[in-house]
């Protein structure tokens, strides 16, 4: 009997590990089906992320790195295969269940910042926080200084977003990313929008917080050199892993 | 959260104050609308204080520039008096219930100055013929030839002003400031009725006062009307034979006959006209300041795609979405409603219309809900559509 429990519930009782896969992708596909055509976006992907990685994904425009990003981010579902966080698929967890995941284990940043124009900055690094249950607002206000702190912007928590310049926008994304202490952050394009001095400051901004602070970072770019100082490179072409 | 909304909508203050404002004004208008037609409802349950039913109202004519002679009048009304099925006659003023003729002025007890009060002439038979409900004293009889200053009868709401608790019965009014007019025209209260709704039937009590036709009265009259109080189940034959019983007196007189009931309905139907257009036409304006915010909302939420993608990645689920959306929507009610009620309060404040209190906050609090579930089922559409935004589309940027 006991067993017989441990076996069939074996994936979600697994321990979490403290050095092992954060995330776990298996036999991934993806199919976008629109009336016309159907896009196949990631085709048979297989892919572990090791908690204090830095792992960078490049490829070709439109072969399918976004679409891995929500992905692992659980933005989005997969058309067949497996999602494992810290273990634990998370093929039948309802809305509520990946919300609540995603605001506690992972971080996003994106090419366009997506910061709220209508927050100061302060402001917009406690959203993540807004949805944690019982976070009173002194230790949100707490932790969103802190990492803001942490991204050298502690100057401008009363700016609003129009205010400052595009890379100090992506270092309030970065911040806001930060405030709920993710296991793992997710970049598509962080420096898409950024010219090569900015580009490289929030390259070197991403991997101090991976050797400082041991966030484990996902980073989609286009950059060789960026990729280079980073400790895995995985290559997309039109919705395969080529490397 | 509250604050995160409070923010949201003070640094969108200018998008919002549109909404605000729409929101203030349907509140104004259902406050408005909403104090007429509570207060036509809560008069219509009040009683009239007479008997509406059983009474006809005949009024003669003499004609034109024409007066009738006293007694040729009172033959007219004996004989109708006479009639099988009447009950009671009684002359009064063209004021009668429900009618579109009204006399009012202001008395004076002392230095105290009554409220506009409507003053009717009534015989000895009226308060009979009327059903009125006697509370004090008595009504007018012969006796009341004796007396030197004209008998009166008042109703209660104007007992109530003039003389608060102390006693009614024999004291005396003035038809002026008795300070500046030594000379004014001098009443004694005889009785005190219950107080009446004579004008329609979702006026509020007015004070009354009933001064005494005297028999021997000498004067002419051009119109006289008369309250016939009939047996039950009276009908046209007796209308008829009425009118004929005029007409036997004098062929020159004119007469005509209704019921208090037609003259009530009628009357009901001339007030219920403006009262029902005027619903008609805020009930359009609420209608389109409804789809107004409809529109801006839809607009708001397809302006701020990518706000719910990216809330919606930092861990608000679907229904966080749509509460925030909602949310925003009545914390922006509450500012619209709270200037309105800013407004509404000043009525009351003001004493402005001499409405009750009460009137004034049942129709607050009416106005209150009717716009939070205004606003709430506005919103309820869009902030669904909002929480079905799928993040990770709102969130593409190619
Ligand atoms: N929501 C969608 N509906 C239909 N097709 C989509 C959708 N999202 C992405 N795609 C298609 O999937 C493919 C991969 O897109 P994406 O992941 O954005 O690529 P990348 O980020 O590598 O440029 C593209 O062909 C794109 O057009
Ligand atoms: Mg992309």
């Amino acid at each position: 009997m006991e067993n017989l429990l441990a076996n069939s519930s074996e994936p979600r009782t697994q321990p979490v590990a403290l050095h092992g896969a954060v995330l776990r992708l298996t036999d991934i596909e993806k199919v976008y089906q629109t009336k016309t055509i159907e896009t196949v976006a990631l085709n048979r992907v297989n892919l572990t992320i090791n908690r204090g990685e830095f792992v960078s994904i490049m490829g070709p425009s439109g072969c399918g790195k976004s679409t891995l990003l929500s992905l692992m981010g659980l933005l989005d579902e997969p058309t067949s295969g497996v999602i494992e966080v810290d273990g634990r698929a998370v093929t039948s967890f309802s809305d509520r269940e990946l919300a609540g995941l995603r605001n506690l284990k992972i971080g996003f940043v994106f090419q366009s910042y997506h910061l709220i124009n209508d927050l100061s900055v302060v402001d917009n690094v406690e959203v993540p926080l807004l949805y944690r249950p019982g976070m009173g607002s002194k230790e949100r206000r707490k932790r969103a200084v802190d990492a803001l702190d942490k991204v050298g912007l502690s100057a401008r928590t009363g700016h609003f977003p129009s205010q400052l310049s595009g890379g100090q926008r992506q270092r309030v994304a970065i911040a806001r990313a930060l405030a709920g202490g993710p296991e793992i952050i997710l970049a598509d394009e962080p420096t898409g929008n950024l010219d090569s001095v900015m580009g490289e400051e929030i390259m070197g901004l991403l991997l101090d917080l991976n050797r400082q602070e041991g966030v484990t970072v996902v980073m989609v770019t286009h950059d060789e050199h960026q990729a280079l100082k980073t400790e895995r490179v995985i290559r997309f072409f039109d919705g395969s892993q080529v490397g | 959260m509250l604050r995160h909304l409070f923010k949201l909508i003070w640094n969108r203050k200018r998008a919002n104050l549109l909404l605000i404002s729409e929101i203030f004004f349907s509140f104004v208008v259902l406050f408005g609308v909403g104090t007429l037609l509570i207060n036509f409802g809560r008069n219509y349950r009040l009683p009239f204080g007479f008997d509406s039913g059983p009474v006809w109202r005949l009024a003669i004519r003499a004609g034109q520039g024409q007066k009738m002679p006293r007694a040729e009048l009172d033959d007219v009304l004996r004989q109708v008096q006479a009639l099988p099925g009447v009950q009671a006659v009684a002359l009064t003023s063209d004021n009668t219930p429900f009618s579109f003729n009204n006399n009012n002025t202001r008395y004076y007890n002392h230095g105290l100055q009554s409220p506009i009060t409507n003053n009717y002439d009534a015989d000895d038979a009226y308060a009979r013929v009327m059903g009125l409900r006697l509370r004090e004293g008595r009504w007018f009889q012969p006796i009341d030839d004796a007396s030197k200053a004209r008998p009166i009868v008042i109703s209660q709401d104007f007992r109530e002003i003039m003389f608060g608790k102390g006693p009614a019965v024999g004291r005396a009014i003035t038809g002026g400031n008795p300070a500046v007019d030594p000379k004014t025209d001098q009443y004694r209260v005889v009785g005190v009725v219950d107080a009446v709704r004579m004008d329609h039937d979702f006026a509020a009590p007015e004070p009354a006062l009933w001064k005494r036709l005297e028999p021997f009265d000498t004067t002419h009259w051009e119109t006289a009307n008369v309250m016939v109080r009939v047996a039950a189940g009276q009908g046209g034959a007796l209308q008829e034979k009425i009118a004929r019983t005029v007409a036997g007196v004098t062929r020159q007189w004119s007469t005509e006959v209704r019921t208090l009931e037609d003259e009530r309905l009628s009357k009901r139907r001339y007030t219920l006209v403006p009262v029902i257009a005027l619903s008609l036409v805020s009930l359009f304006l609420i209608v389109n300041v409804a789809l107004g915010l409809f529109g801006v909302l839809w607009y708001n939420i397809s302006q701020r795609r990518a706000e719910i993608g990216l809330r919606r990645a930092m861990g608000a689920s679907a229904g966080a979405i749509s509460a925030q959306f909602l949310g925003e929507m009545m914390v922006v009610t509450t500012l619209g409603v709270l200037l309105g009620v800013l407004l509404a309060a000043q009525f009351p404040l003001l004493g402005a219309f001499g409405m009750p209190t009460g009137l004034y906050a049942a129709a607050i609090g009416a106005a209150t809900v009717a716009v939070y579930v205004i606003t709430a089922l506005c919103a309820w559409q869009p902030s669904r559509l909002a929480a079905r935004i799928h993040p990770a589309v709102a969130l593409r940027e190619d």
